[in-house]
């Protein structure tokens, strides 16, 4: 029998299906605790045509994602988990034609619940566009 | 009209009739807004409580484009694939900040999926 695959393997080797897949989410890169997520900008992201103004819903999703993508990378364990809450500060606004960039550490995890930090930017590392925090729950069976 | 920007008709993301004086938005399930098999996915649901702030600011502060400055999410019970509806309220309206809360439910109200609060900055 073949060994066991690395959970974060089969994280990265998943077919994008269901909301990752409209917004096109990639694995950029990863370590022991983190994970940097991203998609490319798509005009849908806009929230205005005229102003170029980017909408926040594409940068909550892909906090989400490399949040939990974060958690896979420091347990190495595939379990279902659920989002408990997410805080988002805005820091400045995305551009439009941008693609995002998400980075989230695992910084804490215990039998049931996960913590996380994520930072967005939308091409300087240096000059992020949103921070955010989330924990997740383990849920049982899953 | 919030759902008149690209990024709410990609949710298709509507307004419906709602209780007077605040605006409910609507969307309808879809394969693209999935997350884990069979539930909505959680970014979908905060970003319609969002936007759902964002209605309500704009149609009650008069302010023609308050600047967001955070917002936190409760994410309370798995979203089903099916209509899941969100309306907002302004907590408090500044000088220069507005407090929002919003919620977000499916088939019953007093059973909310998530639950959303929001700053915005007047300038």
């Amino acid at each position: 029998m073949a060994e066991e695959e690395d959970a974060f393997e089969r994280l990265k080797n998943l077919p994008l299906r269901g909301h990752h897949a409209l917004l096109g989410i990639y694995t950029v890169d990863n370590g022991p605790d983190w994970a940097e997520l991203a998609c490319p900008f798509a005009p849908g992201f806009l929230m205005d045509v005229e102003s170029g103004l980017v909408s926040s819903g594409p940068i909550i999703s892909l906090v989400d994602a490399a949040a939990g993508a974060a958690i896979i990378a420091r347990t190495r364990q595939w379990r279902g988990m659920a989002t408990l809450d997410l805080h988002i500060d805005y820091l400045r606004p995305a551009r439009a034609g941008q693609a995002l960039h998400a980075r989230a550490h695992c910084h804490h995890v215990t039998r049931k619940v996960a913590f996380t930090r994520c930072n967005v930017h939308d091409g300087d590392a240096d000059r992020p566009i949103a921070s955010a925090t989330a924990s997740f729950f383990f849920m049982e069976g899953a | 009209m919030i759902v008149h920007a690209p990024y709410a008709r990609m949710l298709g993301i509507r307004t419906v009739a709602g209780e007077a004086g605040a605006a409910t938005l609507m969307m309808p399930a879809a394969p693209s807004l999935e997350g884990r098999a069979g539930f909505l996915y959680g970014g979908v649901i905060a970003s319609l409580l969002e936007l759902a702030c964002l209605e309500a600011v704009a149609q009650e502060s008069g302010h023609p484009r308050p600047k967001p400055i955070n917002m936190s999410f409760d994410f309370l019970r798995g979203g089903m694939m099916i209509d899941s509806y969100a309306q907002a309220r302004l907590v408090r309206v500044g000088r220069q900040v507005v407090n929002i809360d919003a919620i977000c439910w499916q088939t019953d109200r007093e059973k909310p999926v998530a639950i959303g609060r929001m700053h915005l900055l007047l300038d």
